[in-house]
């Protein structure tokens, strides 16, 4: 085996696409180990947190190459991550050279979003609809929980094009999700508003953060299991300052009529 | 026996709503396009379930648990079958389940000044999170306990 530091190039590849589209650490793990070994090598490690990865393999000249990456987390492309899972484990089924592997993993990353961001705000949208109804909501909770949920979304990538943090984007999002339909209730009367408010909230509650956050420390992944519970108190802070501010300026414009 | 109607219609709504909701998630999420439909089925039958047993008077924390287990059990099974990584069927199925009524409430009685029943609505929600992920887990452990060593080999998860 000559020049064995060209295969850190996919495995290091591979990590990070699962990394930044919402895949899990063990995932990442799991994946670089089997596609390390499907290379030929003996003696691969690979350690992630949701913010990095180190990976390690013993070359054919008993020398340890070692490389470590740092990954910052983009939008959740489930797609992605399926595609680079699939590569590993056609790896496993046949020999793939390193060019090769190389190559199928870059079309993975530059295969561009079959979805418009148009098409993504109407998805969630259509959820938030759905969800509405499933707290209790009628139709006219659902209704408004669409309109609210794709424009609290628009806001978000426009928020995303200007280079502003997540964090700020969940924020306004829950502020412009708490206060719309509070208002569209008092001049119609016709929302249950926890059930619409709800439906709104629920893209940007972090249960599955705080789930995998669980689920990590249970599995012994403590580094990780922190990490993930830190930014999911993160991101419930906003989403509850989001929702506070959003009560508090409709009470204070309307003088506590809710 | 309209009573017991009344309930099946009401089901099949929380059932369908639920899905709907997943679906769109399922979308927004970049999920293979395949997986849509069995993904969005297998979390209204996840909330279903826990909505059903709620109906029962089953104590919450456990119909949260058994709908968590149910979901994942069926993920697993339908990403073996479409070969897909668990995780799409999981997380999605997962979707419906997060207490999002519940950590709305929390905020809502803070905001208002109670304390105590913000505090209650939000260890509620909390419980019901480190239920969910009891029941990720122990669906996962199922599964790999039952599997014969052939079906792991080639297995794509």
């Amino acid at each position: 085996m000559n020049d064995d530091a060209r295969y850190m190039a996919p495995l290091h590849l591979a990590a990070r696409l699962i990394l930044e589209n919402g895949g899990e650490t063990y995932r990442v793990e799991e994946t670089v180990t089997r596609m390390g070994h499907a290379f030929g090598f003996s003696e691969v490690e690979a350690f992630a947190v949701p913010s990095g990865i180190f990976i390690s393999y013993r070359k054919g000249d008993g020398n340890i190459e070692t490389a470590v990456k740092r990954v910052r987390k983009g939008a959740t492309d489930l797609t992605r991550v399926d595609a680079v899972n699939a590569i590993s484990r056609q790896m496993e089924a046949e020999k793939l050279s390193c060019e090769e592997v190389m190559a199928r993993l870059e079309e993975v990353q530059n295969r561009r979003a079959k979805l418009t961001k148009r098409q993504l705000m109407l998805a969630l949208g259509l959820s938030a609809a759905g969800w509405a109804v499933m707290f209790g909501g009628t139709l006219w909770d659902s209704g408004v929980a669409f309109v609210v949920a794709t424009l609290a979304q628009g806001v978000a990538f426009l928020l995303d094009r200007a280079r502003m943090r997540s964090f700020v984007a969940t924020l306004v999002g829950c502020f412009l999700s708490t206060i719309l339909p509070m208002f569209f209730h008092l001049f119609t009367g016709l929302l249950v508003t926890d059930a619409c408010i709800a439906a709104c909230l629920m893209p940007m509650l972090p249960g599955l953060a705080m789930t995998n956050a669980v689920q990590d420390t249970l599995r012994g992944d403590m580094v990780s299991g922190i990490a993930s519970a830190t930014s999911a108190a993160l991101t419930a802070a906003m989403v509850a300052g989001g929702a506070l501010v959003g009560t508090t300026v409709f009470r204070m414009l309307t003088g506590g009529v809710l | 026996m309209v009573e017991i109607l009344r309930q099946i219609g009401h089901g099949l709504i929380i059932f369908l709503s639920s899905a709907v909701g997943t679906y769109g998630f399922a979308i927004f999420m970049h999920a293979p396009k395949k997986a849509w439909l069995p993904a969005s089925l297998i979390g209204g039958v996840s909330y279903a379930l826990y909505w059903a047993l709620l109906q029962f008077s089953v104590y919450e924390p456990l119909s949260v648990f058994l709908g968590a287990l149910l979901g994942s059990v069926l993920g697993q099974f339908y990403a073996r079958r479409m070969r897909m990584i668990a995780s799409i069927f999981i997380l999605l199925a997962m979707i419906p389940m997060v207490p999002g009524l519940g950590l709305y409430r929390c905020m809502s009685f803070l905001a208002q000044g109670l304390y105590t029943e913000g505090a209650k609505a939000g260890v509620g929600a909390m419980v019901d999170i480190v239920m969910i992920a009891f029941g990720l887990g122990v669906g996962s452990y199922g599964i790999r306990m039952f599997r014969r060593p052939s079906a792991a080999a080639k297995e794509v998860r």
